[in-house]
């Protein structure tokens, strides 16, 4: 089939352009449907490919826009940028520190987004308007989201006057500037925003769990709370193994909080990686050093992705 | 600073003459002999920015130019009045793109990287002007002002360090960026309170001279239970280093030993960071969250008896939104005692410059604007903006009605005194890594996670690298004209 839709093609562009009888071709011989679908290969390629490129290129340089010179012509300082991250203090208890608030994050998104949609798997009145007030969160711009919790948790703020309240005295604790604390304002924020998309999902998988084996399992008297662990937490596996590794990859990068809230402060206390090469390429302008820090993190989310992938075929 | 030189061997009315004699010479048509007539019968000191206009208006040769500035977002106020008296007099068009206030810097650079000629002119911070000097984005301005800048037109400029960079003119600075104090005025008046204060520390209760004496007044002030505090001191992680880089200066030493090793982590470094840290208990409990904005209304609610900050401070605290109007006195950021005598190191540590962008194609024309916008009777007109951020720098500007009825007199005469006695903000390549190695640990330090000495030797370590990265030859020779810049009455007393 290949070879004569190929021929066909030399042939129409050989009557195009020949003269006396001789094929010419203006194209190479591809296969047709090759030739149908490489235009778009090429530009997928060279739009996924080239910035990959540039990065792996400046992670092996020294180069900084303050330096004068253009990023092609940049050092080249070999693997100096990785052994600088692997001794610098601050990459390391950033990664560290997005690790934890991916852990957190997710732990509390998924048990609420799994208790709610039990919740909401049942028909009752009002229920796609509370679905649509659930969701609400995430359609809000991040950052004004994150501007909200700024003011929740200002000194002078809603949540200080309601401990005021409670305490029945004067309660002005910095939430932001105490190292202790200042990381819960933002993965509170985080969690309050991104939470209904974990239970958009959740709930979509528990809506198309196959109903016979709970079904057959409430007939033989299993309590609710065995046919949820048991039966519907199983199927729902995969559900939320792709939930939990969309969610995970985007509270890899969480910046929007951080970078409202606190800034990274105090201190480095509520650094993240985002808000470290942020602060690399914006305020130091070490595009090298960042790019080798952006290639380490992608090497740590990839590995993260493709075991959770690899479990999610086993399920399968 | 060569062309600086031949510059300054021309006087203003020669400069005119030439211009006027050029002009004529190459035939150039009466609308320009007349403007630059018109302007030397003017008087000298206004005819600079009608000369500069009608030089652009010759050099646009009646094309249709418009400059892109880009600008800190508010300060339109500033820029506006200004452009629209050159469109006037020179036909050029103005665009404005306005950034936010923190990221104008980044914005400019971005431009080195990406050359698309998305603007002409910019208003970066002057602390940044090293670092954008250096990515190549900024023209240097010693031909244009060689051709162009009266030999006196820096003579009034209060404060023009930040202008240059290796000892090259890269921008005219705009806006007279020193730090200052404010103390409730009734506070320090009441008899009481003095009485109090005096039988306590020896001392009358007053505008203090040292750091020492300020701590010891917000101490004295701060009553949170009846609604008191000793102050709104910035100690957000974006302000809280500028404090500590005055009390360290205070106390005699330079950042830097001559050959460029930080001795910010010295006895008198640690000691700083240590008195700072414990003033911050006589703060307002908003201190380590609130920014600029915020700091600001916190003050102007009355209740503080101190505050820092810069001219912008004061138009908001002089505006009717604020409880102090007419309650405050003024005086320079507080000094140490180096020997028996009084150091005092006012900081001018923001700024905005007009620079030029080398991926203009009207590189001239831009560079004439900023002449005629920083010339003293333009830039007056841009001070006066009571909602923008230009603070005076000029000595004309002091004797200003308009500007007096912003800032109040008692301000402006704090204000000229901390502009003309400023010491330098880091302008060092690599002034961004710096400064925020001190911020982070500054900021740790304040809340207990490091110890000063802890903070200080980490910070020292950080710029010790960051100076290595950027080539210690290149920063020792930059550092060198710094230390140079220093206010002479300062200079020869802190140690290198």
């Amino acid at each position: 089939m290949a070879d004569a839709t190929g021929a066909g093609r030399a042939e129409v562009s050989g009557a195009a352009g020949g003269a006396g009888g001789r094929r010419r071709t203006l194209l190479p011989r591809v296969p047709f449907n090759l030739a149908l679908v490489l235009p778009a290969q090429l530009t997928v390629l060279s739009v996924a490919l080239v910035p990959t490129l540039i990065v792996i290129w400046l992670a092996l340089t020294d180069w900084q826009p303050t330096s004068g010179v253009p990023w092609w012509r940049a050092e080249f300082v070999w693997f100096w940028n990785f052994y600088d991250l692997w001794y610098d203090d601050r990459f390391i208890g950033a990664l560290l520190r997005t690790l934890f608030v991916v852990t957190v994050c997710l732990t509390v998104e998924l048990i609420l987004a799994l208790g709610l949609a039990l919740l909401f798997l049942d028909e009752w009145p009002w229920r796609k308007v509370a679905v649509s007030i659930i969701i609400l969160p995430m359609m809000i711009i991040p950052v004004d989201a994150a501007n909200a919790f700024f003011m929740l948790f200002n000194e002078r703020g809603p949540v200080n006057h309601i401990i005021s309240l409670v305490l029945r005295r004067d309660y002005n604790f910095s939430w932001l500037s105490d190292p202790r604390w200042a990381l819960l304002p933002i993965m509170l924020a985080e969690i309050w925003q991104w939470t209904p998309l974990m239970f958009l999902l959740v709930l979509t998988g528990l809506m198309n769990l196959p109903q016979n084996q709970v079904r057959a399992a409430m007939v033989l008297g299993a309590s609710p709370a065995r046919i949820f662990l048991k039966i519907m937490l199983p199927l729902l596996t995969p559900v939320i193994l792709v939930a939990l590794i969309v969610r995970g990859v985007e509270t890899f990068k969480i910046f929007d909080p951080v970078y409202i809230l606190t800034r990274g402060g105090p201190g480095a206390a509520t650094e993240t990686l985002s808000m470290f090469m942020y602060n690399g390429a914006f305020v130091y302008f070490r595009m090298g050093y960042v790019a080798a820090a952006a290639l380490l993190v992608l090497v740590v989310v990839l590995t993260a992705c493709v075991g959770l992938l690899h479990r999610l075929e086993r399920h399968a | 600073m060569k062309s600086r030189d031949r510059a300054g061997s021309r006087s203003r009315r020669s400069f005119l003459e030439l211009t006027t004699a050029t002009a004529a010479a190459l035939g150039l048509g009466p609308i320009f002999l007349a403007d630059v007539r018109r302007a030397i019968a003017a008087g000298e000191a206004d005819a600079i920015h009608t000369v500069a206009a009608a030089k652009a208006k010759e050099l646009a040769g009646g094309r249709p130019i418009t400059l892109t500035v880009m600008q800190p977002s508010g300060s339109l106020g500033n820029v506006k009045p200004v452009a629209e008296r050159f469109t006037a007099e020179a036909g050029i068009d103005f665009n404005y793109l306005e950034v936010p206030l923190g990221e104008i810097n980044q914005k400019v650079l971005l431009e080195a990287v990406s050359r698309s000629g998305s603007f002409d002119l910019a208003l970066p911070a002057t602390f940044g002007i090293p670092d954008l000097a250096e990515s190549g984005i900024l023209v240097n301005l010693d031909p244009l002002a060689g051709k162009y800048e009266p030999a006196d037109y820096n003579k009034d400029m209060l404060f023009s360090a930040g202008n240059y960079y290796k000892g090259s003119l890269y921008g005219y600075g705009t806006d007279g960026d020193a730090y200052l104090m404010f103390y409730l005025k009734d506070w320090l008046d009441d008899h009481d309170e003095k009485k109090r204060f005096g039988d306590k520390h020896g001392y009358e209760l007053k505008v203090p001279d040292t750091w020492e004496q300020l701590d010891a007044m917000m101490a004295h002030f701060h009553q949170p239970d009846k609604g008191r505090y000793g102050g709104a001191l910035f100690r957000t992680q974006y302000f809280i280093a500028w404090e500590w880089w005055v009390r360290f200066h205070a106390k005699g030493y330079f950042p830097f030993t001559d050959d460029m090793e930080p001795q910010i982590n010295n006895e008198a470094g640690v000691e700083a960071l240590a008195q700072l840290v414990a003033a911050s208990k006589y703060l307002y409990p908003g201190a380590r969250s609130n920014g600029l904005f915020e700091n600001f209304e916190a003050y102007g609610e009355g209740d503080k008896f101190c505050n820092i900050g810069w001219g912008g401070t004061q138009k908001y605290l002089n505006s009717e939104k604020s409880k102090v109007r007419g309650r405050l006195a003024f005086g320079p950021t507080p000094g140490g005692m180096i020997g028996g005598k009084l150091l005092r190191t006012p900081y001018f540590n923001w700024g905005w410059n007009y620079v030029v962008s080398s991926a203009s194609a009207n590189q001239e024309i831009a560079y004439l604007f900023s002449l005629y916008a920083c010339s003293p009777a333009m830039s007056t007109i841009a001070v006066r903006d009571p909602g923008g951020y230009f603070d005076p720098f000029r000595s004309n500007h002091y004797s200003d009605p308009q500007i007096t009825e912003v800032y109040t007199k008692e301000f402006l005469v704090a204000h000229e005194d901390s502009m003309r006695n400023a010491i330098p903000d880091l302008y060092l390549k690599g002034q961004g890594e710096y400064f925020d190695q001190l911020r982070v640990n500054i900021a740790a330090a304040d809340v207990g996670e490091k110890t000063p000495k802890q903070a200080l030797d980490e910070t020292a370590a950080a710029w010790n690298r960051i100076t290595r990265r950027m080539g210690k030859r290149s920063q020792v020779v930059q550092w060198t004209f710094l230390k140079s810049i220093y206010p002479e009455g300062v200079r020869g007393v802190l140690k290198a």
